[in-house]
């Protein structure tokens, strides 16, 4: 992309947002698409909602939710493979469950037997993933941080199944450079994998959201970022937070790919995600993706930032729930009835609950100081 | 990959640095090279000068002027199998990278049992007139930061030999090399043994029966020179020199001051919160039944490096202050 500016391809843009073309998906086994991304979905959405009923029992301390975020982060997540590397932050459940789990097999008759898969899943156990994500989300022994770090605050790697997870660090804006690290590495082995990242539009004002991406592009590696756009960071709108129009433009300054994308339609959000993984995987350098998402919920549980956002905009975000939109569109579309929909939103429900309370069950960590800061 | 390793009489301590990164690149490929203007032009002190003709494009890389975004770069490789070595122009400008260093490198094997083999090469300290910006002596700021390792040797063979292990060793190390040794300091390379890690050390490079003298880095060499002055006057003291800050070989330190019962710290760092402070906290805690008197701290003042040189000599240790320093010590 270097020798060409931003703008000389269809999904470089600086402009207007693109209205993404997923009516091919629609013609091409379409309600295989929707159902695979609605499995995911739906799991996300669960999961967090039981999490956000926890936190107001008290149950647990702290939760960012996902909630709104499901469209964007489950397509993203279809359109790795097995070796890419995932570096995810505060709302990504959507895809680290998508990475992490064969959704079929925790509930078999989710999908027909004749579907077409989007992307095949990662061998080994999905039970285990979800119930040690379960720990780790609630400070147990069995998380994968062993109750030392915070919930989504932690990396997770099984090079056997090609799982490749590098989780957060508080500070906002850091893992943008260490994701195109990431990617640094699959180049350096002239390999194919890539490596993805999010980071909400606030922290797209930090100074690492430049340094990372103009590294990325003049290095051209296979990195792609996508933007979380809420349009609100804690309190702040994004009027407060950038001047520009957009900020898929911003790719423009740094030549390299650049997409706006609605995040709450999946089929559209995987579409541009699969031709950002093509152009990664054939040397062409990074994307900067920018889906635009709602804000359902907080800056987290239990705070009044909420608050903040006028009623109207408030309403438009819960009137276009991702959640909502995937299922009136595969009723309409005859692919699946109300009632079928709602069995699988229970069986969600059970196989969370099930989890988490396994997990609860589980124990905490030994007072311990011995936790070695240093590789042997 | 063979483990050749340079053998070679009387070598600058600027070479032994390009030795080192040369032959740990041969030996592992895995190892890179990224830094500004390290490929081309060798970097601006020219330890990789025809590192890009050798090793090539991929392997030795310029980076943008962005010290935050090339460490995090770097951290992100290494936790993915690749060996980074990252040239800072100057030390000094570590700071533009302090986040990525001291919250995601530092933290990861903690956090996540995820090693970082990353070693980050930091040109520093003073004695040039170089300004407040190109003399600074930063080890406090990352010994301060549990994850790190923090090494800072003085003599060629040490330099040679910790590069090649710090780049061997499976955690983010913080090397530190003295500018004005680059073409000051020459020992021979004799083919010791390379550690695959750097662990604490603490070297009696003189030994002495009425103080034991802690330094490192430049400051070592000048303690020499004052052991020296020392010697004349009938007063013999014990030089430990520490190439590895952080771990900290402690044992040696406490095992000399039971014969000395004296001991003073020198370094060119500021004094306050300097990493004197904290050796001299874990001698009262392990060794003050030993001591004939207090620990003594000989540092540069809290103050930031003029440019001038007078003034720069004025506040960094000299040979004179630093037998002063001693003499008040054995007075007490
Ligand atoms: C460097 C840094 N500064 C401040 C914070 C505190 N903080 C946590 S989340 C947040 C808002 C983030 O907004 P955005 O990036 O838009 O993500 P969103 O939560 O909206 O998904 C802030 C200010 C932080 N975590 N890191
Ligand atoms: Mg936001």
């Amino acid at each position: 992309m270097m020798d060409q500016p931003a703008n000389s391809s269809p999904s470089n843009t600086g402009a207007p947002p693109e209205v993404s073309p997923a009516a091919a998906w629609l013609d091409t086994g379409s309600d295989h698409a929707l159902r695979e991304m609605h499995a995911y979905m739906r799991l996300t959405r669960e999961w967090d909602l039981r999490y956000e009923k926890m936190f107001k029992t008290g149950a647990l301390s702290k939760w960012y939710s996902s909630v709104g975020n499901e469209a964007a982060t489950v397509a993203a997540a279809s359109a790795i493979e097995k070796g890419d590397a995932l570096v995810s932050l505060h709302r990504d459940a959507g895809a680290i469950l998508r990475h992490y789990v064969n959704i079929e097999t925790l509930i078999p008759e989710i999908f027909p037997s004749n579907m077409n898969l989007i992307r095949q899943p990662l061998g080994g156990d999905s039970r285990e993933r979800l119930f040690r994500l379960a720990c780790q989300m609630l400070g147990r022994q069995h998380g994968y941080s062993a109750g030392h770090e915070r919930s989504y605050h932690y990396n997770h790697m099984e090079p056997e199944h090609g799982l490749i997870h590098i989780g957060m660090i508080s500070h906002l804006g850091s893992m943008i450079p260490v994701a195109a690290g990431a990617a640094l590495s699959f180049q350096q082995q002239k390999s194919d994998r890539v490596a993805i990242n999010f980071i909400g539009e606030g922290a797209t004002s930090t100074g690492d959201f430049h340094e990372g991406l103009n590294i990325a592009s003049v290095w051209k590696l296979p990195f792609i970022l996508i933007i979380e756009n809420n349009h609100w960071a804690f309190s702040t709108p994004t009027s407060q937070q950038y001047a520009c129009d957009n900020l898929a433009s911003r790719a423009i300054g740094y030549g390299m790919a650049g997409v706006e994308v609605d995040g709450n339609d999946p089929i559209a959000m995987h579409q541009v995600m699969q031709e950002a993984v093509q152009r990664a995987r054939s040397g062409e350098g990074p994307t900067l993706v920018e889906a635009h998402v709602g804000r359902h919920r907080g800056h987290s549980e239990g705070d009044d930032s909420l608050d903040q956002v006028p009623g109207d905009e408030l309403r438009g975000y819960l009137e276009n729930d991702p959640m909502d939109l995937i299922e009136t569109r595969m009723v309409n579309s005859g692919i699946v009835s109300r009632a079928w929909l709602e069995e699988i939103r229970e069986k969600c429900a059970a196989l969370i609950m099930e989890v988490v309370d396994e997990a609860m069950s589980m124990p905490e960590p030994e007072p311990n100081s011995d936790r070695s800061i240093h590789a042997e | 990959m063979p483990n050749e390793m340079t053998i070679e009489e009387n070598v600058l301590y600027i070479e032994a640095l390009s030795h080192a990164l040369r032959d740990e690149m041969r030996h592992d490929p895995s190892v890179m090279l990224m830094g500004q203007d390290i490929a081309g032009h060798g970097g601006a002190f020219k330890i990789t000068k025809g590192f890009l003709d050798e090793f090539g494009p991929q392997r030795v890389r310029n980076t943008p002027i962005a010290e935050s975004g090339t460490i995090g770069i770097a951290t992100g490789a290494a936790i993915l199998g690749q060996r980074p070595v990252i040239e800072m122009q100057f030390a000094d400008f570590i700071s533009c990278g302090f986040n990525q260093l001291v919250n995601v490198a530092a933290k990861m094997y903690w956090r996540t049992e995820c090693s970082v083999p990353l070693v980050i090469r930091m040109p520093g300290g003073g004695g040039m007139g170089a300004g407040a910006f190109h003399s600074q002596n930063v080890e406090s700021w990352f010994l301060h930061s549990p994850g790190l390792k923090v090494v800072a040797p003085a003599f060629s063979d040490d330099a040679y030999r910790l590069l090649r292990s710090a780049i061997k060793d499976p955690n983010p190390v913080i090397y530190f090399e003295h500018k004005f040794l680059y073409r000051r300091e020459r020992t021979d390379l004799k083919g010791t043994e390379i550690g695959d890690r750097v662990v604490g050390e603490a070297n009696v490079r003189r030994s002495g029966q009425h103080l034991t003298s802690i330094s490192w880095g430049w400051m070592t060499h000048r303690v020499l020179e004052a052991a020296e002055i020392m010697a004349a006057e009938g007063i013999e003291i014990e030089v430990i020199d520490l190439p590895v800050l952080s771990p900290l070989d402690l044992d040696p330190i406490l095992q000399s001051i039971e014969k000395t019962e004296h001991v003073a710290i020198t370094h060119e760092a500021t004094r306050t919160c300097g990493f004197g402070a904290e050796l001299a906290a874990r001698i009262s805690d392990e060794a003050i039944w030993n001591l004939d008197g207090p620990v003594r701290r000989i540092t540069y003042p809290d103050s930031p490096s003029p440019f001038n040189k007078k003034l720069e000599a004025d506040r960094i240790p000299s040979v004179d202050v630093i037998c002063d320093g001693w003499r008040q010590a054995l007075q007490s």
